[in-house]
């Protein structure tokens, strides 16, 4: 809300010192978002008095002036200096009182002012005319002030056009502050000052309100109460100077006198008023007969900004029986609205619930200074002052007449509430001694009443003593009406700190018993999860939440096992309208955009949440993943280096790590068919898992899924979840004995069908190994036609074997190693290479 | 050989002189004696040669190699020395105690001699390797290029360790939320304007419930991680220390300074006596914790439906040091988080006892401290994925 000291400073004494004003207002709860200077358009003009007029040396029109401006110049002794300015007037003499623009002002017109010579005559200013200032079309000489004119001081002091406007963010639940008194009554009670409240006289002549206007309230939860007022013989024009001054400090744009009143009123009391041409309001008997009705479902309403909306019946209209005519603490209607050529004036003020305010407005996306108040809460009780104050005022500026009376219609009249302040209590919440005469009037200045409780146990010696002659511990307090967030002991307590200062409370640490700082289990685990990422040479990432739908199928992802898309009701673009059911669709975007810009080593990973809904169930299922990706080569170029492209292999080892650094046991990477995974390459895609659990899937992207995201091969991705992998997780590995006894070590190599495993072979060997096959390392894969044979592969093992208790005999491990080989070749048909 | 046919000749003299039975004994003991010199010299002689031989071949040795071919040129199975101490026994017998004497010391000597010239050689060829393999220690290293965490992850955990130190524990919650978890229970007015359509993102409702308002829902992407405080105080009694840290959302459209999708880390304390001293001692310790000791805090006073009193905290400007400046838009101060006393209503809500007990509740973006700390100059970085940047940190 914008407000003008100069006006509020007609209700309340303000400080001089204008930034220490705003940091007590931040302080208190009253953010200054603006602080701004009007009459800035003057700065550096001063009033000056013409000390001396002579003839310039080198001219018959011009003249040179000694202008004296007072302490706006002085002179190196520091005392003040008349400035030299060359003058092309002709209507001053000597001795006059002059606007003096100095060097650095900056004329309204744009001119700026800076130090010159005029035909060889230093120049330090101009003596301005109106036009130049912008005050008026006079030109034809400089503007005289006044004889007594005070000399040196700022030209927008001098014409009282200066004024701070603070532009102020009032938090929603002090809808009082939403008003000129509001404000004056805040700084009254941060600074312990009285209020002057603005008083009116209003002259009412014959006819009564209520031979004109008939008011009926439908709901009256919608409408605590409705007023209205008539205006007769009224002149619809431009508001007089002081008003159209006052309605644009606060930020509005005068109209004509009879808006800009209603607005007026509106900034200084905070109640929201309607002025309707009566004319149009009028049925065939001559009367306006106004009733506040919900909408009917589907109605055409036309409003004040000449846009036609179609409204709800949770909405509010006021309508006479013919029609709606506003639609009620939002905005008026076109075709009822005040214009020049009114003279009868129905004056609303009224009050409207904040909840079908709030919910109008949030549905028609139509937010008004009324509406932002009544959704916050105006108070039904001073409308009466209120709108006699409008209809004065009306009077005062359209030249009409109060027609006698007001039709009121209050069905729901707010009771003040009745409160206990326990002193000691609040005192202890806050951990200060906030002394008792401090709270009183402090909230005796919030407009609160306040008095010794009565019937409290603390109070049953002497009225206002205790027991034991202290001063009673509970005040009774009676909250404002016109503060509807005084509703609880603890509103009041907040209110009473917030005056004292909250910058005046000791800090202190809790010292509470049974606190304990500890990770949890999932915690730790996950804080395992980024390290062991990150030393895999994963850079951790952050995308999007949301998604485009389809995202997935682009992704070639089954998504059938997953659920529907959590859909966004609002989104903000439609490829961000729901919520993600994978990570690796965000992070392949990154991809693209790394590789866009040059980038070929990307290493990404991401630890976030996935969801996915179901029919029927409110809130969607979330899991937690991990998602990582590889794409490009590893490394960059270097003196020493060369950049190695990822592979399958990139991806698993870096799970190998996790798992270890989990301790999960009994880990498998099985292959996956691309039936079962059509977004990765078929061949270079396993599923892992620990035992029975799934924990995710590793492999290298299928090309058409990469095409699909502009991405370029190879791009090596996992998604593991979090929940599977945490719980699979062990605490700690176990310790084994590091071996006393030397091994043997014995290499075969293999020769197999390609489509014998690695995993198979391990299988085998360890299955026969029994107790003596320690290792089992696999140390070549070699393929050719000619000496290994077509469609076969030889694979070259390295077995350790070892006993624990003893030193192993050759005859021991050949034994053992044949009884392997042996298993292996009737498993898997392999031979043994060079035998 | 001149000696000995002197010898004969002398011989032949004698025995013409005397009798041949009687010269030629005195002539055979006098050739035995005389020879035996001679072969005494004569192997001293020899052994020295061989000596002097053995230590220039040592001395002259440049490599361990050559070295090694000297040692087996002398000592080795087919050696000089080796066979000479061999033929020892073919001597007769009063040469053999010197010869053998003498042999033995000079292998003696020339193993000393053989270690010595090895060391020497081992030294220098260790110099000369090490002089050999100086690198030019300016070129680039070979880095193990290790990941590293996102930034919002690195200060959300800043955080999270500050806490923990304090007897804070971590708790988690979802990310949709219901209307009654993100607003209600933290007692939002029913039509609080928080709840518009354009500051909260609704989610279709697949329970088939209506929502109040034309194109709202029950179901919303949380804009808050207070809703998983209301969780921690249904499921757990006080005394209750957690802080909160998680994704939330606003529509706001991505900018420099916004995102629709950020990071809030809130905090809850419940428990017996916890005053508003002890809120602002908490967060003044974190900010001194966070931002250096030499930063100052203060509260302003606030509103959120959530808790009574609330306020704003501010932390004195790192730049300017709270004289004001461009980046504290010359206030000299930093909004960096809310918070205020648990409002009783929401302790109505979880069923604890408002007289019993009291708390505190803060709540701050971690997007807001990325800014303040590491001058991220536009958010929407954070989200980006641009490895040139998730590397600097």
């Amino acid at each position: 809300m914008k407000v003008s000291l100069k006006w509020l400073k007609e209700y309340v004494a303000l400080p001089d010192d204008v930034k220490a004003l705003c940091d007590r207002l931040d302080l208190t709860g009253t953010g200054v978002e603006a602080v701004e200077k009007t009459g800035a358009a003057f700065d550096k003009i001063v009033t000056g008095r013409i000390a001396e007029k002579a003839a310039h040396p080198d001219s018959d029109h011009l003249w040179v002036t000694k202008v004296d401006v007072g302490e706006a110049n002085l002179g190196e002794d520091g005392t003040p200096q008349p400035l030299q300015i060359v003058c092309g007037a002709q209507n001053f003499d000597a001795g006059d009182h002059v606007a003096v623009a100095l060097v650095g002002a900056v004329l309204p017109g744009g001119a700026q002012i800076k130090k010159s010579k005029l035909r060889g005559v230093t120049s330090c200013g101009m003596n301005c005319s109106e036009r130049e200032l912008g005050l008026g079309a006079e030109h034809d000489g400089i503007m005289i002030l006044p004889a007594g004119a005070p000399v040196g001081l700022p030209f927008a002091d001098y014409m009282q056009m200066g004024d701070v406007v603070l532009d102020l963010e009032i938090t929603p639940n002090r809808p009082d502050c939403l008003s000129m008194v509001g404000m004056a009554r805040e700084i009254g009670a941060l600074y312990n000052e009285d209020v002057t409240w603005p008083s009116h006289e209003l002259v009412e002549v014959g006819e009564a309100a209520s031979d004109y206007v008939t008011v009926e309230v439908g709901e009256a939860a919608r409408c605590p109460r409705y007023t209205a007022r008539v205006i007769k013989g009224a002149t619809v024009g431009p508001s007089p100077d002081w008003l159209a001054e006052r309605v644009t400090a606060a930020g509005a744009r005068p109209i004509n006198n009879v808006v800009d009143v209603t607005n007026y009123i509106l900034f200084l009391f905070g109640q929201p008023l309607h002025a309707f041409d009566f004319d149009s309001l009028k049925s065939p008997d001559g009367k306006a007969h106004i009733v506040v009705r919900p909408a009917e479902e589907g109605e055409r309403f036309t409003t004040l900004d000449g846009e036609e909306r179609s409204l709800k019946g949770d909405m509010t209209v006021i309508a006479t029986p013919e029609r709606a005519v506003a639609l009620a603490g939002v905005m008026g209607g076109q075709d009822s609205e005040v214009t020049e050529a009114t003279t009868t004036i129905l004056l609303e003020a009224a009050t409207f619930s904040p909840a079908h305010t709030s919910r109008t407005s949030r549905n028609l996306g139509l937010i008004s200074e009324s509406s932002m108040r009544y959704e916050r809460g105006v108070d039904d009780n001073p409308i009466g002052f209120n709108t006699d104050f409008a209809a004065a005022l009306l009077a005062e500026v359209s030249g009409g007449e109060v027609c006698s009376g007001i039709v009121d219609v209050w069905p729901v009249k707010t009771e003040p509430v009745n409160l206990l302040f326990h002193l000691e209590r609040f005192n202890a919440m806050v951990g200060a001694d906030i002394p008792r005469e401090f709270v009183c009037e402090t909230l005796a200045r919030l407009g609160c009443e306040v008095g010794e409780a009565l019937g409290e146990p603390e109070s049953a010696g002497e009225p206002g003593r205790g027991l034991h002659g202290k001063q009673a511990e509970v005040l009774r307090v009676v909250a404002p009406t016109f503060r509807p967030d005084l509703e609880r002991e603890i509103d009041l307590f907040e209110e009473v700190l917030r005056i004292y200062g909250m910058d005046r409370v000791e800090p202190t640490l809790p010292g509470g018993r049974g606190r304990i700082g500890v990770r949890s289990v999932f915690e730790q685990a996950l804080a395992t999860v980024h390290a062991s990422l990150r030393a895999s040479g994963l850079n951790e990432t952050m995308t999007y939440s949301f998604a485009e739908p389809g995202e997935l199928g682009r992704l070639r992802m089954a998504a059938d096992e997953m659920g529907c898309a959590v859909e966004l009701i609002n989104p903000i673009n439609a490829d961000q309208s729901v919520m993600r059911q994978s990570i690796i669709p965000g992070l392949l975007k990154s991809v693209a955009y790394n590789q866009s810009h040059g980038v070929k080593n990307i290493q990404l990973y991401e630890v976030g949440a996935v969801f996915f809904g179901a029919e029927g169930k409110k809130q969607p299922k979330e899991k937690q993943k991990v998602a990582g990706l590889f794409a490009g080569a590893m490394g960059e170029v270097g003196w020493n280096t060369q950049p190695a492209g990822f592979d399958f292999f990139d991806g698993k080892g870096a799970l190998e790590n996790l798992m270890r650094e989990l301790a999960v046991p009994r880990l498998r990477f099985k292959a996956l068919e691309s039936a079962e995974a059509p977004h990765l390459q078929p061949g270079r895609a396993a599923a892992l898992w620990s035992g029975g659990s799934l924990l995710g899937w590793v492999g290298e992207l299928h090309p058409l899924a990469l095409e699909a995201f502009d991405a370029v091969a190879p791009v090596v991705a996992f998604e593991l979840d979090l929940a599977a992998l945490v719980k699979a997780a062990r605490p700690a590995r176990d310790y084994i004995d590091i071996p006393v006894f030397p091994a043997v070590t014995m290499d075969v190599a293999l020769v197999v069908d390609e489509d014998v495993t690695h995993e198979r072979l391990l299988q085998c060997m360890v299955g026969a190994g029994g107790s003596l096959l320690e290792q089992v390392s696999l140390f070549d894969v070699y393929r050719d036609e000619q000496r290994v044979g077509q469609g076969k592969k030889s694979m070259a093992y390295a077995l350790v074997y070892r006993a624990a208790d003893r030193t192993l005999t050759s005859a021991e491990a050949d034994k053992a190693h044949e009884r392997i080989i042996n298993k292996v070749k009737g498993a898997t048909g392999a031979e043994v290479r060079g035998s | 050989m001149a000696v000995r046919e002197e010898i004969d000749a002398l011989k032949a003299e004698i025995q013409g002189v005397l009798g041949k039975t009687e010269s030629t004994q005195i002539l055979e003991r006098l050739k035995a004696e005389v020879l035996a010199v001679i072969s005494k010299e004569e192997n001293q002689q020899a052994i020295l040669t061989l000596r002097t031989e053995i230590f220039n071949a040592i001395t002259g040795s440049k490599t361990l190699q050559d070295l090694d071919q000297v040692r087996v040129r002398t000592l080795g199975k087919l050696g000089i020395l080796t066979a000479y101490l061999g033929s020892i026994g073919s001597l007769p017998q009063g040469e053999r105690a010197f010869v053998g004497k003498t042999a033995n010391e000079m292998r003696v000597a020339v193993e000393a001699a053989l270690e010595a010239r090895k060391a020497e050689l081992s030294a220098f060829e260790m110099a000369a390797r090490i002089d050999a393999s100086a690198v030019d220690v300016t070129l680039p290293g070979r880095a193990q290029q290790m990941g590293t965490r996102h930034l919002i992850s690195r200060i959300t955990d800043e955080v999270a360790e500050i806490f923990l130190g304090i007897g804070y524990s971590v708790a988690q919650g979802p990310e949709v939320e219901t209307d009654y978890y993100n607003f209600e229970a933290l007692n939002a007015p029913p039509d609080h304007p928080s709840r518009g359509l354009a500051d909260t993102f609704y989610v279709r409702d697949l329970s088939g419930a209506a929502a109040a308002v034309t194109g709202e829902s029950d179901v919303l992407l949380r804009t808050q991680t207070s809703g998983v405080q209301v969780r921690v105080m249904e499921q757990q009694k006080p005394p209750i220390y957690v802080i909160v840290p998680g994704k939330v959302y606003r529509r706001d459209v991505a900018d420099p300074s916004h995102l629709p999708q950020f990071t809030q880390i809130e905090g809850l304390v419940v428990d017996k006596g916890i005053t508003f001293g002890d809120l602002k001692g908490t967060l003044d310790y974190f900010c001194k914790q966070m931002f250096g000791q030499d930063r100052k805090t203060r509260v302003r006073a606030h509103y959120f439906p959530f808790t009574e009193p609330s306020a704003e905290v501010d932390v004195s400007c790192g730049i300017c040091q709270g004289e004001g400046c461009r980046f504290c838009k010359g206030t000299g101060w930093l909004e960096i988080m809310g918070c205020g006393m648990v409002d009783p209503n929401v302790f109505g809500y979880v069923g604890i006892d408002a007289q019993e007990y009291t708390g505190f509740a803060f709540g701050m973006g971690v997007e807001r401290i990325a800014c303040l700390k590491y001058n991220v100059p536009d958010l929407r970085m954070l989200v980006e994925g641009d490895m040139r940047f998730l590397r600097q940190f």
